[in-house]
């Protein structure tokens, strides 16, 4: 346009008024330049996070928000640097997961603080906006994109090692956002329970996951059986009724001990669903009612007893998921 | 869909195509404007549910300087394919690939929907 940042007399420039900028190019100049800066700050996040993992499933209620916290705490437990990103608006139940219900946002010099959970994971959640009277009403609502954008950018995680990020469920617009917000997603790891109709959903995600350009590290398969112990006469034959009229059969052993393990919904599901789509199964989580009080009483069944079935099955999780991430070359593929 | 796929084990990139060896000794080509057409993205797959932005789609490929892309492996399922212009963003699972390399339609004839829960 200016051929020469000198301004010389131009009638043209005259009849456009002064040179100085108005209010409206003021504001717009202003806002660019807080966009800039959030993303320089994203980039920045991006590189001091190593591993940043997403959660999501098809279908809601299946256990993300349970699965999440357990890769978080399980990870904790292996001695590594974790935070974990709540974008739950609707629903988040995170906090209440890792003991900080009722946390508010710590928010210094315009950069917000996480709270520290169980074992010391970093946590950020929408809860901690809600019901806050000094909390901006931008944060709320229909411009929540932007406010998820703002709540990536402006969040001093400091170093970590790992970044869970659990999803609400049955929208498609929040991980689009984080996808093209955050540098260098490792993946998604998507959750389903052994249910057909779970299952299918759990299907569209990965064809979802795809089209993000996010990779799929696997398939978790939540509430996969329930065990009953038991004790009885010993070296007997124990016969349980199980769902669906079936019978269960065990022998207890030389103590009277004996285990029962009913399949509450379908077994195995999660398993052919990967296979049917080529993506890694990563393992199978026990119905543990321990979850659902941890989730009432604020204490994960990984930190109340980390040596249970549950928590073993988390660590065998967290193991396939490591192995999905790291950076071992992918097979023998030759490419010339 | 119950057929077995063979692992892919070599991708020749030639001036305009893809020369792709299976283990079971099938050899195949993909042209590199079929490919970049299949593109899985979410930006270009929308574009294929109707003929007239699909042929759009197509011309814009086509329009791109034939050139050889950057292949890069997406954990132990995909390949993605950096291109000097245009859309480098899809991950193409093995499947996807196979079905180009028989000439299959890569979306089994069923429009994309994003984020189809
Ligand atoms: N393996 C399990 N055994 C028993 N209860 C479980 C298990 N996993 C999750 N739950 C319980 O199921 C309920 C839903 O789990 P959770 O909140 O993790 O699901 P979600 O997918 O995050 O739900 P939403 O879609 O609402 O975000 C919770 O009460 C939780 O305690
Ligand atoms: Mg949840």
């Amino acid at each position: 346009m200016a051929e020469s940042p000198i301004t010389t007399h131009d009638p043209k420039n005259e009849e456009q008024g002064p040179v100085s900028p108005s209010p409206q190019q003021k504001k717009e100049m202003e806002q660019n330049y807080a966009q800039m800066k959030r993303k320089m700050s994203m980039q920045e996040i991006g590189m001091k996070i190593k591993h940043k993992i997403m959660v999501l499933s098809g279908k809601g209620g299946v256990g993300k928000s349970t699965v999440s916290t357990g890769l978080a705490l399980s990870l904790a437990q292996q001695g590594h640097k974790v935070g974990i990103l709540d974008i739950d608006i609707t629903g988040p139940n995170v906090p209440k997961m890792m003991g900080l219900d009722g946390h508010k946002l710590h928010v210094e010099q315009g950069r917000i603080h996480p709270a520290k959970g169980h074992l010391g994971v970093k946590v950020i959640s929408m809860a901690f906006l809600l019901d806050d009277p000094d909390t901006p009403v931008v944060w709320r609502g229909p411009i929540k994109l932007g406010a998820i954008q703002q709540f990536i950018g402006d969040v001093e995680w400091g170093n970590l090692d790992y970044l869970i990020i659990d999803f609400p469920p049955g929208t498609s617009d929040e991980p689009l956002t984080v996808s093209q917000s955050l540098p260098n997603i490792d993946g998604m790891v998507i959750v389903t329970t052994p249910q057909a109709v779970a299952l299918l959903d759990s299907r569209k995600s990965i064809t979802f996951a795809e089209s993000l350009k996010v990779p799929v590290l696997g398939v978790v398969e939540n509430m996969s059986g329930y065990t009953i112990n038991g004790v009885t006469a010993a070296n007997s034959s124990v016969e349980i009724a199980g769902p669906g009229g079936k019978t269960i059969k065990s022998t207890s052993d030389e103590n009277g001990n004996f285990s029962v393990t009913l399949d509450i919904f379908k077994k195995g599901g999660g398993k052919s669903t990967a296979e049917d789509f080529g993506v890694p199964f990563l393992g199978a989580l026990p119905f543990d009612p321990g979850f659902v009080r941890g989730g009432d009483d604020g204490v994960h069944k990984i930190v109340s007893d980390p040596e249970g079935a549950s928590s073993i099955a988390f660590s065998a999780i967290v193991k396939a998921v490591q192995a999905q991430i790291s950076d071992k070359p992918a097979s023998s593929l030759e490419i010339i | 869909m119950a057929e077995q796929m063979p692992t892919l084990v070599r991708i020749e990139r030639r001036e305009s195509d893809f020369h792709l060896t299976y283990d079971n000794e099938e050899e195949f080509s993909v042209t590199y404007h079929d490919l970049r057409h299949a593109c899985p993205c979410a930006n270009c797959s929308p574009l294929r549910n109707e003929d007239e932005t699909s042929l759009k789609l197509r011309e814009q490929v086509e329009s791109f300087k034939l050139h050889k892309p950057s292949v890069n492996p997406v954990g132990h399922y995909a390949l993605n394919f950096i291109w000097q212009n245009g859309c480098s963003n899809g991950i193409f699972r093995f499947e996807r690939i196979w079905a180009l390399a028989n000439r299959r339609d890569p979306d089994n004839g069923k429009p994309y929907v994003h984020g189809a829960w």
